[in-house]
């Protein structure tokens, strides 16, 4: 049995890389075969070259699109846990508040970049905002969906307690909020890379998304190419860390979702 | 224990009245219940499903007002709330707390240290059969553990007054028998004034010294039958003739309620 299910384990995670790697091979010989000129579509061996011999550039522009995300998706971050804390616990800024910020989803954020330069410039703090903006809304709405999730059940019990609505909110909202916020989070941390790749590209002279659109018209392609892997690669080693962090503050969720899933083997 | 010392009133309930607005219609839950719980006694609410009995038991606790009547606890009508030890079919144990912490809860929100508080906690870990469960979270524990982890969260506060509603309702039968034994035995030696809502003749009568029958919706307390077995009790009584002769008593003017709703 727990080597059958080692072996599920590992298949499970084994089949995706084979795939991939299955359709790696497949690009690399139909670029070999049909002979593709390399402006059009590089070979992933190509690409690789490519990594090794421009690391130092990509190093560089990688710091510049890392600090946008960090510090842009950190700014949500807080701002999204303020503004919902406040919306969970004051019905006033519920009522007058929270259909403005779902209302202004509706505005396309790409469409207020060429805005941002206009008003602070062409440096980091546009494409800071940018992140901001759009990791802001999964963080604060999900936020809000948990604190509200409380079970009413629980809040009459702390109150025969003698818990105060404070202790209720400490006690009892922010930890039921816990596996909503983590969501919100992962969301925003999976939208934040392409934020600040559209950000450098309505205006910017450093970063991934600035090389992409500095390399496309000298038709450098397997730079751009590059460029893209280390975009993919940001965003997929953001998430693991969000994942990491989740396990990490939430122990006790993950147990009890393994041992109900094992009761109900 | 409730006879050598003057019988003082520990909870008055006098004619109240409670209705809700159920699918848009209002409904009177609670018609008038006259109810009177001494100090020491242990009394139990017994009647059909939907009677109201839980609402009760939530205006007693503070968490609800009554429409018109009076409460009284400890000789006050008002700031009920936290007051009692209220204790719930469903455990409510926070789920992200160990069994410990889950304990203290209560004495944290008093303002006790932790340190303090757990160190209170663990003096009782092994008489409530929670020895050795401590740290861990409560998805680990039986349904029998995590109530009696509920009943530690309720017993530190050390109210006088302790309500239950239903706690051995989702429990299976036999731990249930356990969970009862293990009450009285512990009720017998404290002196709390327990109120507990069951839908369980056998319970209801071992365990309390008075039974209240309330009626069908709008709940009304219509019988107050005195159970005069000897103590301390056992659940070998159950199937003895006294037994047998009380529950006849209760049976009849039950299932008549019972038939009433249809």
């Amino acid at each position: 049995m727990e080597f059958l299910k080692k072996a599920t384990g590992l298949f499970t995670w084994l089949l995706p890389v084979a795939i991939l790697i299955g359709l790696l091979v497949a690009w690399e010989l139909w670029v070999q075969l049909a002979d593709v000129p390399k402006w059009q579509l590089p070979a992933p061996s190509a690409v690789a070259k490519e990594l090794g011999a421009s690391r130092d550039l990509l190093w560089d522009h990688t710091l510049v699109t890392l600090q946008e995300i960090v510090v842009g998706f950190l700014a949500a971050l807080v701002a999204g846990l303020v503004l919902a804390s406040g919306i969970a616990y004051s019905r006033v800024l519920e009522r007058s508040v929270y259909p403005i910020v779902i209302a202004s989803q509706t505005v396309p954020i790409i469409a207020i970049a060429p805005l941002l330069l206009i008003w602070v410039g062409y440096g980091l703090t546009p494409k800071i905002i940018i992140v901001a903006l759009i990791c802001f809304y999964p963080i604060a709405v999900n936020t809000v969906d948990g604190l509200k999730a409380t079970d009413p059940d629980m809040v009459n019990m702390l109150r025969t307690l003698g818990a105060s609505r404070w202790q209720i909110f400490t006690k009892l909202q922010i930890p039921t909020a816990l596996p909503f916020m983590f969501s919100g989070i992962k969301i925003g941390v999976s939208v934040s890379v392409i934020a600040a790749v559209i950000g450098e590209w309505v205006g910017a002279s450093e970063g991934l998304g600035y090389l992409i659109t500095y390399s496309q018209p000298l038709f450098l392609t397997a730079r751009v190419f590059a460029a893209i892997f280390v975009l993919s690669a940001m965003g997929i080693g953001l998430f693991i860390l969000a994942v990491v962090a989740e396990r990490m503050m939430m122990p006790w969720h993950f147990n009890e979702k393994r041992s109900n899933s094992m009761r109900q083997l | 224990m409730s006879t050598d010392t003057a019988v003082r009133p520990k909870i008055q309930v006098e004619a109240v009245r409670k209705s809700y607005v159920i699918d848009g219609e209002r409904q009177e839950v609670l018609a008038g219940v006259d109810l009177t719980v001494n100090e020491g006694e242990f009394v139990s609410i017994i009647g059909p499903s939907g009677c109201g009995k839980s609402t009760l038991l939530n205006i007693i606790a503070g968490l609800d007002q009554p429409d018109s009547g009076q409460v009284e606890l400890s000789g006050l009508t008002d700031m009920r709330l936290g007051q009692t030890g209220y204790m719930q079919q469903k455990d409510l144990l926070l789920p992200w707390r160990s069994v410990l912490d889950n304990t203290i809860l209560g004495l944290e929100l008093r303002g006790v240290p932790k340190k303090q508080a757990r160190e209170q906690a663990l003096q009782y870990t092994k008489e409530f059969g929670l020895k050795g469960f401590e740290h861990q979270y409560p998805y680990a524990l039986s349904g029998g553990m995590r109530q009696r982890a509920a009943f530690l969260r309720t017993m530190l506060m050390d109210q006088d007054v302790i309500l239950l509603d239903e706690p051995f309702g989702a429990l299976d039968a036999l731990t249930r028998i356990q969970m009862q034994e293990w009450l009285l035995q512990l009720w017998e030696s404290l002196n709390k004034t327990i109120v507990l809502i069951t839908h369980d003749v056998d319970e209801a009568l071992l365990l309390s010294d008075r039974v209240y029958l309330m009626t069908a919706r709008p709940g009304r307390a219509t019988l107050a039958l005195d159970v005069a077995l000897p103590r301390p009790r056992h659940y070998d009584m159950v199937t003895g003739p006294d037994f047998s002769a009380l529950k006849a008593q209760l049976m009849e003017p039950l299932r008549s309620q019972i038939k009433a709703t249809g």
